[in-house]
């Protein structure tokens, strides 16, 4: 996994999340991103974003924290 | 649909919308009619044709050759039929003895000061002089051509396209009038009085050197052979013609292809064509000479390396080979390691074609189109507020328009068809907002001034559309009763908090946005209270990191004012190319399969799997940067590419070709080796426009049939390249014509339902949704309710981009289209049309040209972020101090060499139209332009190799 590849990733999920900021509190905005993220990423995107939630200083945002973590509630509710 | 060769039917004069009839006698035979019809059209109507020279339906009657003089009973001498309208219980006589006199002597007259010359004229057989002259009877002219005359008037053949030759000239004025009335540039006249009139091109200056744009519509409207098309006098008359639609822009004009054998010697923009009713413009009348270039490969081509010969092969033994690399690729690296990216340029039924051998052969959903890269932001910010992924209205509804908006969009360039059918509008009086930072034509030109230019800064469109909102809300000027009808109210007063912040103030907007508050708060009360408002945008909204929200700010605006529902009003998305629309319906996304649905909806993806019999992925496949990004990490080595050319359209050149370089296969099907093809092992021939059966849907969601004019000079049209490649990878596909695809397409897209090629032969055209409940189709969209049900306004926060100018990068650069030339130019760049526009330039505003010591036709270094170029620079004030403008049509420009990776929030459609650079005066082209150069040549060079 390369740097600039989680990079733009995170750079894209920070952006999405900034851009739905007024549709209400962080945690409706983090859901709305993570159903954005689960619409319209492919998979691998999805597992490479979710691996930055655990790196320490991944410059994700709060929100965008709380919306990787909600991707992976979504993901796991489809695969059970 | 092969007819012989006919001039399109002309009843004199227009037709009249009136709903009231009027009956009167012509000839003695009673006729009804709409109230306001000529005397000449109602004649025409019931099958009599009364003589005439200076008139045609294409025009308002004009009264001055007198051949279509008729006895009206009661009235006094010959009224001329063409001025005269009908009146309850009228009789009307076409034809006796004085009236026969009459009309012979007026045309005695003309044919005295005409060149006996009929039957080595080029329009010998298709002339109206001529015509009318055998119709009348004329024998002899006892005037001789000793006096003085016209007959030696000098031709200008300046024009590339066709020939002026004033020794024909009948001065009728109907190249006069249909400058004016049809295309609306005013840039003929009758210069002179008496014997000295005569027609004159701008300031009696040649064709070429004047403010002619060459759309031909003078040429179509010439009753004699002044105005003739240089590819008829070559050719000759055509001996049958088809009737198919224009592979150029979003327009989607109605065209016959009018023929000589597989020979076009005219394309003739049909009357009958919805979307521009018998006018066209200089790519689609004249540009056709691409599809016979010698630059044409026919041949499938192959090669282990991109550094290798190419190599001529077989169709059968370049899709085997590819084939079996397809394979071998993801049998190494995995079922996701391949894609494919379709073309706006090709048909539905092959854009169809593409997305399912991705899914169903590939198996994954790794298909992206090249909507990615311009309107993907309008299927996302159009479907999250109306609910469908398209423009609400026709072209024709703007008729209706009080206020128009145009946003981001230069219709006069790039959309002219529709352009001149705006501009006739605003000559009615209609109101015109421009929304942009240049100076487009219809900020001022020939008898058109906008009301308001907001010269946004580029990067602030949502900025003023918040601004123009805020004012509407809170001058308390919005639709209230429409919106508690037609919205959810809920949403509504949530957003109406939002906007209403003293933030979103023009005042308090300026600042970011450069438009002047004064201006947008009026402008904002003109839309809101002109009667009945229409957006028109472009690229200018989508290609910028928040396109989708500015899209939705749009549909904000337009529900807001309750403009959506109804003729005149509207949401009006003006796609790029000819196909864009119906490359998104076609399920060219990877998230959605056809008709907008998405991959993970399991009854969707049922019906699918039912028809195609595989198991269908239900997750997203990866989007054009996606594909990039993948390549270069290794993980993403195959690519079928049909019709694009994204190493010249996509952004941050230097990132696509290094992506490119990284593939194990790339496949291309192009007619062209463009610039894409120059890092491909396998070259899959493809078909122009005139080589295939298909369909196109244009910006007003517009399903019209492309039919084959000519057979394909590879001997494949690119549906059925398609199906040989899909069969091979063991994915079945046995269509034996496209109408069996749109036929599979209809089965399982219920917008489509009620598709046909039968009832496209029948109506000509059909704009979707089309099934039981529209069975002729829908012009206008979201009538009582919207799609979704209830309009959504959606937040539009601003969140300015990251590009942002500073000392090193002074400037924003923003990108756009020229008139003669269309996309990458891979066409337009192959005809006559580069004699309008043989280079991209930099315009650049004379304060920022002097602080740098440029002058007009310097060469300048354009340097951003990731990359720099050189062009010449265009000193104009058609930009604002503090940003500068290109064009994309020559590889050799760079001009993506120069845009960034940054792209919009929510589709990742690239942020074209916002780079920050920094101009300077140069000696040298960049770096890359000498590496394209160089890697140019050797490509030519190992083509070359192969054709030998």
């Amino acid at each position: 996994m390369s740097e600039s590849k989680s990079q733009k990733l995170i750079k894209m999920v920070n952006q999405i999340a900034l851009n739905m900021a007024a549709n209400g509190s962080d945690e409706m905005v983090a859901d709305q991103v993570a159903q954005h993220l689960e619409k319209f990423w492919s998979p691998p995107m999805k597992s490479l974003i979710a691996e930055q939630l655990s790196v320490a200083d991944s410059s994700l945002t709060p929100v965008a924290k709380m919306a990787i973590a909600n991707l992976a509630k979504i993901q796991e509710a489809k695969h059970a | 649909m092969l007819e012989f060769y006919e001039p399109q039917a002309d009843y004199g004069t227009p037709a009249s919308t009136s709903t009231e009839l009027v009956t009167l006698s012509i000839d003695g035979v009673h006729v009804s009619v709409p109230q306001g019809t000529s005397v000449m059209r109602a004649a025409a109507e019931s099958g009599v044709k009364v003589p005439r020279l200076c008139a045609t339906d294409q025009l308002k009657s004009f009264g001055s050759c007198r051949v279509c003089l008729v006895e009206i009973e009661g009235r006094r001498g010959f009224p001329a039929s063409c001025t005269t309208t009908v009146e309850a219980g009228m009789q009307v006589r076409t034809q006796s003895d004085e009236i026969a006199k009459l009309r012979r002597n007026v045309m005695e007259l003309y044919i005295s000061d005409h060149p006996l010359d009929c039957l080595t004229c080029p329009t010998n057989g298709d002339c109206e002089l001529q015509d009318t002259a055998g119709e009348l009877g004329l024998r002899s002219v006892r005037y001789g051509f000793e006096g003085e005359n016209h007959l030696v008037a000098e031709k200008d053949e300046s024009n590339p396209y066709f020939t002026f030759d004033p020794s024909k000239c009948i001065v009728c004025s109907r190249c006069v009038r249909a400058c004016e009335e049809v295309q609306g540039t005013f840039a003929l006249t009758i210069e002179g009085r008496g014997f000295e009139s005569k027609v004159s091109a701008g300031q009696a200056e040649a064709f070429m050197d004047s403010e002619c744009v060459s759309c031909g519509a003078c040429v179509t409207a010439c009753p004699t052979a002044t105005l003739t098309e240089k590819s008829i006098i070559e050719a000759g008359k055509p001996e049958h013609s088809v009737t198919t639609t224009c592979a150029y822009c979003g327009v989607g004009c109605s065209f016959k292809a009018e023929m000589k054998g597989n020979q076009v010697v005219r394309m003739t923009p049909y009357k009958d064509g919805k979307a521009n009713e018998g006018h066209a413009c200089v790519k689609g009348r004249f540009a056709f000479g691409y599809a016979t270039h010698k630059d044409r490969i026919t041949v499938p081509m192959i090669r282990d390396s991109i550094d290798d010969p190419w190599r001529e092969v077989s169709w059968e033994e370049a899709v085997s080979y590819t084939a079996q690399r397809f394979k071998a690729i993801q049998s190494q690296y995995g079922r996701t390691s391949i894609g494919a990216i379709s073309s706006s340029r090709c048909t539905n039924e092959e854009v169809y074609l593409v997305q399912k051998m991705v899914r169903a052969g590939f198996g994954n959903n790794n298909v992206d189109t090249c909507a990615r890269v311009c309107h993907s932001p309008t299927g996302f910010g159009l479907k999250t507020t109306l609910g469908e992924s398209a423009g609400t209205q026709t072209f024709a509804s703007v008729a209706e328009a009080d206020v128009v908006v145009v946003m981001g969009a230069n219709p006069t360039e790039a959309h002219p068809v529709f352009g001149s059918r705006l501009k006739r509008r605003l000559r009615e009086g209609a109101k015109l907002i421009v929304i942009d930072p240049r100076k487009i034509e219809l900020v001022s030109s020939p008898h058109i001034r906008a009301d308001y230019h907001l010269p946004v800064r580029p990067g602030t469109n949502v900025v003023v559309l918040n601004a123009l909102a805020h004012v509407i809300v809170n001058e308390s000027l919005e639709a209230r009763d429409y919106i508690i009808d037609r919205c959810d109210v809920a949403e509504f007063e949530k957003w109406k908090t939002f906007i209403a912040d003293e933030r979103h103030s023009p005042e308090n907007t300026e600042q970011f946005s450069g438009v002047p508050a004064a201006d947008l708060r009026a402008a904002a009360r003109l839309y809101a209270t002109g009667g009945n408002g229409a957006i028109f945008y472009g690229l200018g909204v989508t290609e910028h990191s928040q396109g989708s929200t500015a899209v939705m700010g749009i549909a904000n605006l337009a529900m807001l004012t309750g403009n959506i529902g109804r003729e005149g009003v509207g949401v009006n998305p003006m796609r790029g190319q000819n196909n864009v629309q119906g490359s998104c319906d076609m399920g060219s996304f990877p998230h959605e399969l056809p008709g907008y649905r998405h991959i993970s909806d399991g009854v969707t993806r049922a019906l699918f799997e039912g028809e195609w019999g595989v198991v269908l992925d239900s997750e997203p496949g990866l989007r054009i940067p996606n594909m990039f990004d993948a390549a270069i990490e290794g993980e993403f080595k195959g690519l079928y590419c049909q019709g694009e050319d994204i190493a010249q359209s996509d952004p941050n050149t230097q990132h696509v070709e290094a992506a490119l370089r990284a593939l194990d296969c790339l496949v291309v099907q192009d007619i062209f080796l463009n610039e894409t093809a120059k890092f491909a092992h396998v070259f899959l021939p493809g078909a122009s426009f005139l080589e295939k059966d298909g369909t196109f849907t244009n910006a007003e969601r517009r399903i019209s049939r492309v039919r084959k004019a000519m057979p394909p000079l590879s001997g494949k049209a690119d549906w059925e390249g398609t199906m040989a490649l899909a069969n091979a990878l063991g994915c079945k596909m046995d269509y034996t014509h496209p109408s069996e695809i749109m036929d599979e397409i209809a089965r399982l897209t219920p917008t489509f339902n009620g598709v046909s090629y039968a009832k496209l032969d029948e109506q000509g055209s059909i704009q979707w949704p089309c099934n039981d409940n529209t069975p002729t189709g829908t012009p206008i969209m979201h009538i009582d309710e919207f799609v979704r049900g209830k309009g959504f306004f959606a937040m539009t926060e601003y969140v300015p981009t990251e590009e942002r100018a500073n000392r090193k990068f002074p400037l924003l650069l923003t990108t756009g289209r020229i008139l003669s030339q269309y996309n990458v130019g891979a066409q337009t760049r192959r005809t006559e049309n580069s004699t309008w526009h043989a280079e991209d330039v930099l315009e650049i505003h004379p304060h920022d040209a002097e602080e740098r010591g440029i002058n007009h036709g310097d060469w300048v270094g354009i340097n951003s972020r990731v990359g720099d170029t050189v062009l010449r620079a265009d000193v104009t004030e058609r930009v604002k101090p503090g940003v500068v403008y290109t064009t994309f049509h020559h590889p050799v420009s760079g001009a993506n060499v120069i845009t960034t990776d940054n792209s919009d929030w929510a589709t990742n459609c690239p942020e074209y139209k916002v780079t920050a650079v920094q101009i300077s005066k140069v000696t040298a082209p960049s770096n890359w332009q000498a590496r394209q150069k160089s890697f140019d040549q050797q490509q030519q060079h190992l083509l070359q190799e192969a054709r030998h």
